[in-house]
């Protein structure tokens, strides 16, 4: 497909449908997108075109691997500071041993049991060691645990294992040369200055009609992304650790996140999690289907079996069971991200990524089914409230002031 | 008036409120009978998170409902206004049905009334019903308004 336009046009075509069908199922766009582009990639390149979708032309993986950036800065910027200061402790561990059991965990299974290479092997541990703070976040509103101080360190933990997560992509893969130690070293300098100088910068020239706080913001991600390519690692490590550093900043400027988000919204990430779909091999899964269920129970067991002692020794108790649940969600984001780069960068094959892809999206979907239904009807109903409800109704206005 | 209550059987009425024409009726009927029998009333709406949620998205999705049902509830309240009635209004997240349901049961509600959407077969199976499931599981009488 050479002509530009044509191609622009069925890519967001392709996006509308998802959106639609996200709309249509009140589930995540990021899930539909994946699947559309799964589903188109076969469909055109049975019957319209060799190439497929034509993903890896060069502006569709600019506008994509944009998305991916500017999603993780996002991510990364839903942080409450507060919240982490406040439970630091428990939440560096709990967060710590949740993204090392499933690493781990699925490193050995993929490795021992699937017999992937060693490099392959330490990809599905890291696309698969991430927990996704929203299902979290989201089953926390519902139940009212995001305002106790449960709620909140699992919360702050789970960021510090997505952080993991990022730091392990960013660095387990790369070589160790003077080119890491300068990244190193700038990106530190860079993360200490950001908080300080953004919040003036943005006051002196901030708020006119030329958006200079997105093209600041967009500066920044690019220009630390392309110093972390050079010295050999990804453009999202720096990207969270960014939003992370102004979350107590930026990420409170509500229009501003809601300008960055209409863009990513509206153009990138569709062309993120389309291209992310579009690498899927439906055959592949189908020929050997429990390399996916392997990686599936490797990554719930070894959350568990890494968090139920900690948990323990946290002395929580009544809600372990809800925790597990959502601890082990997966998080759609970063289990592509992590995939991507693997197939990117060859250390995975095609098939490998579709398993991993499947395995993401399965252990982010079936946590929520589970905690469906687990929790609903039955916690809301009486006999939960005469023995002392375990949820009290949210307020939104009383949530975090970014989201 | 405190009179009138203590033999008023509907006391607390809440009202199931997502913006739709039906839910607009629902609140009418329930403005109405709330001035006859000098009930209390809350507008409740529920915000509903994508599954599986991610980050940036859940976000956006809880901004947008916020912004629509404040907006929704403001008219809401200048309506009540000349009917000197006791409105309240909130917002939760999760799933519509069950949030009804367990407000409902903290509060001492009294009767529920929600409108009913008319889906498709297959969004109803897809979905669920909230109007089927508060009728099932509700504590209080429920009425649905088509």
């Amino acid at each position: 497909m050479q002509n530009v336009w044509v191609l622009a046009s069925l890519w967001v075509g392709l996006a509308l449908i998802a959106t639609l069908l996200a709309i249509w199922f009140k589930i995540s766009t990021a899930l539909t997108e994946i699947v559309v582009g799964t589903v188109a990639q076969l469909i055109v390149s049975a019957y319209v075109s060799q190439g497929g979708l034509a993903a890896k032309t060069e502006w569709i993986t600019f506008l994509a691997g944009t998305g991916a950036i500017v999603l993780t800065f996002l991510a990364g910027a839903e942080l409450d500071p507060a919240v982490f200061r406040a439970k630091w402790k428990e939440s560096t561990i709990v967060g710590l041993v949740g993204f090392f059991g499933p690493f781990l965990g699925c490193t050995a299974i993929a490795h021992y049991v699937l017999h992937w290479t060693t490099r392959s092997s330490w990809l599905a541990g890291v696309a698969l060691s991430t927990t996704s703070v929203a299902v979290v976040y989201a089953v926390m509103l519902e139940l009212g645990f995001n305002v106790t101080d449960f709620g909140k360190a699992i919360l702050a933990a789970c960021f510090v294992n997505d952080l993991g997560t990022v730091i392990a992509l960013g660095l387990i893969f790369s070589p160790f040369t003077a080119k890491t130690v300068i990244f190193i070293v700038v990106s530190v300098g860079i993360f200490v200055v950001l908080p300080f100088l953004t919040p003036h910068f943005f006051r002196k020239y901030g708020g006119r009609v030329s958006e200079i706080e997105a093209k600041y913001l967009l500066f920044i991600l690019f220009a630390m992304g392309g110093l972390a390519v050079w010295s050999g690692s990804e453009a999202v490590l720096p990207a969270y650790v960014i939003g992370m550093v102004l979350a107590g900043t930026v990420g409170k400027d509500h229009v501003l996140i809601r300008r960055l988000r209409t863009l990513t919204f509206g153009l990138l990430t569709p062309f993120y999690f389309i291209r992310a779909g579009s690498f899927v091999s439906v055959p592949s899964l189908a020929a050997a289907p429990m390399v996916f269920v392997a990686l599936f129970f490797g990554k719930m067991s070894s959350k568990v079996i890494g968090l139920f002692p900690t948990v323990k020794a946290f002395k929580y108790q009544r809600e372990e069971g809800l925790y597990f649940t959502l601890m082990m969600s997966t998080g759609l984001t970063f289990g592509t991200i992590s995939a991507l780069f693997g197939i990117n960068h060859g250390i995975i094959d095609q098939a490998q990524y579709s398993h991993l892809v499947a395995t993401v999206i399965g252990s982010a979907v079936i946590p929520t089914m589970i905690a469906n239904a687990w929790f609903m009807p039955r916690h809301l109903l009486r006999k939960s409230v005469e023995e002392k409800p375990v949820a009290q109704p949210v307020t939104l206005s009383a949530e975090r002031g970014n989201s | 008036m405190s009179g009138r209550r203590q033999h008023t059987y509907f006391r607390r009425i809440l009202v199931a409120y997502d913006g739709s024409p039906q839910s607009e009726k629902a609140v009418e009927l329930a403005f109405s009978l709330a001035e006859c029998i000098d009930s209390s009333v809350l507008i409740f709406a529920v915000a509903r998170p994508p599954e599986p949620a991610t980050s940036v998205e859940l976000g956006a999705v809880l901004d947008d409902a916020r912004e629509h049902y404040e907006e929704g509830f403001k008219k809401i309240l200048e309506k009540a206004r000349p009917h000197n009635l006791d409105v309240k209004t909130d917002i939760a997240v999760g799933h519509p049905g069950e949030q009804i349901i367990h407000r409902a049961e903290v509060d001492g509600i009294d009767l529920i009334i929600l409108g009913r959407r008319g889906r498709s077969m297959l969004s109803r199976m897809v979905l669920g019903s909230v109007s089927e499931r508060v009728l099932r599981y509700a504590h209080c009488p429920v009425m649905v308004v088509h």
